[in-house]
C-alpha cells in the first residue's frame, strides 16, 4: 500500500513519478459505481492531461494518496455520466438551486443528478475558449458568466449524456444563468422550471406574514417557505411520474446521506482553517466543497472519498505538519474562481485560505432530519447566507474579519454574474475599512502578470499590517 | 472544418476521440489517416529537419492539420528511434528517412545496453518537443498520438534484422533477454510522452505476418505488447496498437494484447471486422499505395465503401489509412480520402 510522503504540494511531474510508486491493487481498489470492470478513476494528473486537461501543467496538487483520489475521481464525472447512463441510469441534470434539488432527485433509485453549470471550470482546465466560444454564437455572449459554457456543452453532448430531465431553478439564483438556462430548455430538452425565493425580512406593513428566524438570525416570511415545499413537491411528483416510484422514506435517506456529506465537509473545513499549519491546500478544499452539490455524481464513493480526506487532515494536524509556509496570511475568499490556477497561485505568495463564501452555502447547511422532509429541504435552504441580502451573505466573513481570524478578503468575481458584477460594490462598501482585492478573473488561461502583481501587492500589504 | 460535407461539425476532434474512448458513438467518426512524415512535405521542409527538430516536425503536424483537417496528429518519423537512443547509428538523408547503418549488438553486448533518457538520448527529446509545441498550440483541441515501437521492433532495429530473426530459433533466450530491455526503454519512452499530453500508440510493424510467422509473434512480440499496454493500462489510457503489413493470420490473438483499437493495415477489412470488432476498435484499413497513386474520384469511392463497411462495428470504427501516408501523396488524393470519409461517416442525424 502507498504510504504518504511528507506533505507538500508537488507538481503534475512529480506526481508522475509518485505513482510509479502504487501498485496494481491500490489502482484496483478504488472504483465509481462500485463497478470494478468500468468503474476504476485512481489516476495521476498526467491522465487526464493527455485527455486534454493543460492546465494540469501548471498547477500544484497535495501529495497524499486522499488528494490524489479525489482529483481522479473528479476529473472522471463525464465518463462516470456516460457510463451512468450506459449501466441503465437515469441522469437528470438539476441546475440553478446548487444544492438541494440534487437531494430530491438522488432518493429515486438509478437516478443520478448532476449540475451542468460546474462545468464551467472546464475551459479553464482545458485552457481552452472551445466551449465559450460555441456559446457566444448561441447567443450566450462574452459578457455573459462563464457558466455559458453549460450551454455548449449541451449541444456538444460530448462532455455529459442528454439528460433523461432537467429541473431549473430561477428566482434567487444567477440571473446569468437563467438566461442560460433558457436557452438550453429553446434546445428542446424536457424541462420543469421551479422558483427559488430572496430572503428578505417581512414587510412591516403586510401584518398577515408571520415570520420564521433561522438559527443564524436571518429572517424570512413564512409563505416563503411554504412556497418552497410546494415547489420541492412538484419536483418530487415528476420524478415519481419518470420513475414509477413513490416512498419518501427514501427521501429521508438521502437528506441523512446528504447530512453525511455536510458533516464531514464541515468537519474537513473546521480542521483545516483552524489548524496551526494548513493541512490541505486551498484548491482542493474548493473542490471538496462543492462536492456537497451532488458528490460529483456518486455520492457514496464520494463519502468514502471524503472520509480519507479527514483522515488525512487530522493525522497532518495532529503533527502539526503543513503544506504551506507557517506564516501564510489567513484571508477569506469570496466567489468561487474560474480559473482553478488563482487557489493555487496565492498560496505560493504567502497567503492561506480559512474562510469561504463560494455561493454554495445552502449546499452546506444542515437538513433537519427531525420534521417532514420537504419543510426540511425549504428551510435549509432558506437558511443559507447566500439567499439574502449582501450583508447577510458576509455575515460570518465580516465576524471573521473583526476577531481576527482573517487578515484580509479575496473577492475574485464572477464575470457577468450577478453576485459580481453588481455586488462586489456592495461588498467593498460593508467592509470598507478592511482590506480587500476584488479582482476579475480573465477569460482561460489569461491569468496576467499584471493580475498576479495585484495580487503579490495584496500579499505584501498584509503582510506589512503584521508588522 | 466543414470541407467535403454540408453537415456542421459541432465537436472539436479532441471531444470526438473522447466520446469513441467512452464508447458513445460521437457526431461521425473520428477519422485519422496515419499522417506523419508525410506532414513534412504539406509543410515544404526537408525530412532531415522535420525528424531532428522537436519545433519543425509540431509545425509540419499543425500546418498539415490546418490544410487536411483530419482529426489526431500523429508524431513519428520511423521505428528505429528507442533502438537508436540505445546505441544503433542511423544515417541520415537530407530528404528520406533515417536508415539502419550499424545495428547496437554488432558494436557492444546487451549487458552494456542501457534504458535511453527520453528527454537526453538521441531523437527521443525531438519527439517529447513536439508533443509539448503542439499540445501547447492545439492540444486543447485535438488528441496527439505518439508513436513508440513496441520491443520486438525495436529489438530488431537493435540487431542485424535477419540475424536477430535466425536467434528468434537458434537462441530464443538471447531474443527474450533483448525483449525485455527493449520493453523497459518503451515503457521510459511512454511515461515521458505521456507528461508531454501524448498518448501513446504502439506500432510494431516488424511483427506483422509478412515478416513473422505467428508462433514467432505469439512468442516474441505479442507477450511484450501486452506488457507495455499493461503499463498504459495503469494511467487508464486506451491504446492503438498498429501493425502494418499482413496480420490476417494473426488476427485472432490481437485482443490478447490487451489493446483497445486495432490498427490494421493488409487484410480483408469484413474479415477483420468480424474477428475483432466485438472485442476492440478497429483502425484502417485503406490501402497506402492507392492513397499514393490512384485518382482522387477513384480514392472516393474506395474509401467510402472501406467506411461504410467498417461503421457496423459495434465497439467503434477510425476510418485511416492502413500504414503511414507515403510522403510525397498528392494533397489532392489524402483530401480525396478525407473529405470522401467525412461525407458518410455520421453517427448523428
Amino acid at each position: 500500500m502507498y504510504k504518504d510522503p511528507k506533505p507538500k504540494k508537488i507538481t503534475m511531474d512529480e506526481w508522475s513519478v509518485r505513482f510509479k510508486n502504487i501498485d496494481n491493487k491500490t489502482i484496483k481498489k478504488f472504483v465509481y459505481y462500485n463497478n470494478h470492470d468500468w468503474g476504476l478513476y485512481l489516476q495521476p494528473p498526467a491522465t487526464f492531461m493527455v485527455y486534454g486537461t493543460r492546465e494540469l501543467r501548471r498547477l500544484r496538487f497535495d501529495n497524499s494518496l486522499a488528494a490524489l483520489r479525489m482529483w481522479g475521481f473528479v476529473f472522471n464525472e463525464s465518463e462516470r455520466l456516460f457510463r451512468a447512463r450506459q449501466s441503465g441510469k437515469k441522469i437528470v441534470a438539476t441546475m440553478g438551486d446548487l444544492g438541494t434539488v440534487s437531494i430530491i432527485v438522488m432518493a429515486f433509485p438509478d437516478c443520478i443528478p448532476f449540475y451542468p453549470e460546474c462545468i464551467w471550470w472546464t475551459p479553464f482546465f482545458n485552457e481552452s475558449t472551445v466551449l465559450l466560444d460555441l456559446a457566444s454564437e448561441l447567443g450566450a455572449p462574452e459578457a455573459a458568466c462563464f457558466s455559458r459554457a453549460a450551454l455548449a456543452a449541451f449541444v456538444k453532448k460530448a462532455y455529459f449524456p442528454k439528460p433523461d430531465y432537467i429541473f431549473a431553478s430561477t428566482g434567487a439564483t444567477c440571473d446569468d444563468y437563467s438566461c442560460i438556462m433558457q436557452s438550453i430548455e429553446h434546445l428542446g430538452y424536457d424541462f420543469m422550471w421551479l422558483e427559488v425565493p430572496l430572503r428578505r425580512s417581512p414587510a412591516k406593513h403586510v401584518s398577515m406574514d408571520s415570520l420564521v428566524k433561522t438559527k443564524n438570525g436571518f429572517e424570512y416570511p413564512r409563505r416563503f417557505e411554504e412556497y418552497l415545499i410546494k415547489e420541492y413537491e412538484k419536483v418530487w411528483q415528476k420524478m415519481v411520474e419518470i420513475t414509477g416510484i413513490d416512498d419518501q422514506n427514501l427521501l429521508m435517506v438521502s437528506i441523512k446521506k446528504a447530512n453525511q456529506v455536510r458533516t464531514l465537509v464541515e468537519k474537513i473545513k473546521r480542521t483545516t482553517y483552524q489548524a496551526g499549519n494548513a493541512p490541505f491546500p486551498a484548491l482542493e478544499l474548493m473542490t471538496i466543497e462543492f462536492g456537497n452539490l451532488y458528490g460529483y455524481a456518486d455520492m457514496d464513493e464520494w463519502i468514502r472519498i471524503l472520509e480519507m480526506i479527514y483522515e488525512t487532515i487530522v493525522e497532518r494536524t495532529k503533527k502539526n505538519i503543513g503544506i504551506i509556509s507557517e506564516d501564510a496570511i489567513p484571508i477569506a475568499w469570496v466567489n468561487p474562481t474560474a480559473d482553478p490556477y488563482l487557489l493555487d497561485y496565492v498560496e505560493r505568495i504567502g497567503l492561506r485560505v480559512v474562510d469561504t463564501e463560494y455561493v454554495i452555502n445552502q449546499a452546506l447547511v444542515e437538513i433537519d432530519e427531525q420534521i417532514e422532509p420537504f419543510r426540511a429541504l425549504a428551510q435549509s435552504f432558506m437558511q443559507a447566507s447566500l439567499i439574502g441580502s449582501t450583508a447577510q451573505r458576509i455575515s460570518s466573513i465580516n465576524k471573521a474579519m473583526r476577531t481576527g481570524k482573517i487578515e484580509g478578503i479575496l473577492i475574485t468575481n464572477m464575470l457577468g454574474g450577478s453576485h459580481c458584477a453588481m455586488e462586489t460594490k456592495l461588498m467593498e462598501r460593508l467592509l470598507k475599512d478592511k482590506p480587500v482585492l476584488a479582482i476579475d478573473v480573465p477569460a482561460p488561461f489569461g491569468i496576467t502578470e499584471q493580475i498576479k502583481t495585484r495580487l503579490q501587492a495584496f500579499a505584501e500589504v498584509l503582510h506589512e499590517r503584521r508588522k | 472544418m466543414n470541407e467535403g460535407n454540408s453537415k456542421r461539425e459541432i465537436l472539436t476532434p479532441r471531444e470526438r476521440f473522447g466520446l469513441l474512448l467512452i464508447d458513445e458513438n460521437p457526431d461521425r467518426c473520428n477519422i485519422i489517416p496515419l499522417i506523419t512524415s508525410h506532414a513534412a512535405h504539406i509543410a515544404r521542409i526537408p525530412l532531415s529537419k522535420y525528424y531532428t527538430d522537436g519545433k519543425a516536425m509540431a509545425q509540419a503536424q499543425i500546418i498539415a492539420l490546418e490544410e487536411y483537417r483530419h482529426d489526431a496528429l500523429s508524431f513519428f518519423s520511423e521505428v528505429g528511434i528507442i533502438a537508436e537512443a540505445m546505441g544503433s547509428d542511423f544515417d541520415y538523408p537530407d530528404d528520406d528517412l533515417p536508415v539502419l547503418k550499424t545495428p547496437a549488438l554488432t558494436k557492444r553486448s546487451l549487458s552494456s545496453i542501457d534504458i535511453p533518457d527520453p528527454k537526453n538520448d538521441k531523437r527521443l527529446p525531438v519527439y517529447l518537443e513536439a508533443l509539448e509545441y503542439a499540445y501547447a498550440t492545439v492540444g486543447d483541441k485535438i488528441p496527439l498520438l505518439a508513436y513508440v515501437p513496441a520491443p520486438f521492433t525495436t529489438g530488431m532495429m537493435l540487431s542485424v534484422p535477419n540475424t536477430f530473426l535466425i536467434q528468434t530459433i537458434r537462441h530464443p533466450d538471447l531474443v527474450h533477454d533483448i525483449m525485455k530491455i527493449c520493453l523497459q526503454a518503451a515503457i521510459e519512452f511512454c511515461y515521458h510522452i505521456i507528461n508531454a499530453g501524448g498518448l501513446p500508440i504502439i506500432v510494431d510493424p516488424l511483427a506483422s505476418s509478412s515478416v513473422i510467422s505467428p508462433k514467432a509473434y505469439e512468442e516474441f512480440a505479442l507477450p511484450y505488447e501486452r506488457k507495455l499496454i499493461d503499463f498504459l493500462h495503469r494511467y487508464d489510457l486506451d491504446i492503438i496498437l498498429h501493425i502494418c503489413g499482413e496480420t490476417e493470420p494473426i488476427l485472432e490473438l490481437l485482443p490478447n494484447t490487451g489493446a483497445d483499437l486495432i490498427s490494421l493495415d493488409k487484410v480483408d477489412i469484413s474479415l477483420a471486422l468480424d474477428k475483432l470488432s466485438k472485442k476492440m476498435r478497429i483502425v484502417g484499413n485503406f490501402d497506402t499505395s492507392k492513397i499514393a497513386f490512384s485518382s482522387p474520384s477513384e480514392i472516393e469511392k474506395e474509401a467510402k465503401e472501406m467506411v461504410r463497411k467498417g461503421m457496423v462495428s459495434s465497439k467503434g470504427y477510425i476510418p485511416s489509412t492502413g500504414c503511414e501516408v507515403p510522403i510525397r501523396t498528392p494533397i489532392e488524393n489524402v483530401k480525396a480520402f478525407i473529405n470522401s470519409s467525412k461525407e458518410i461517416a455520421w453517427y448523428w442525424d
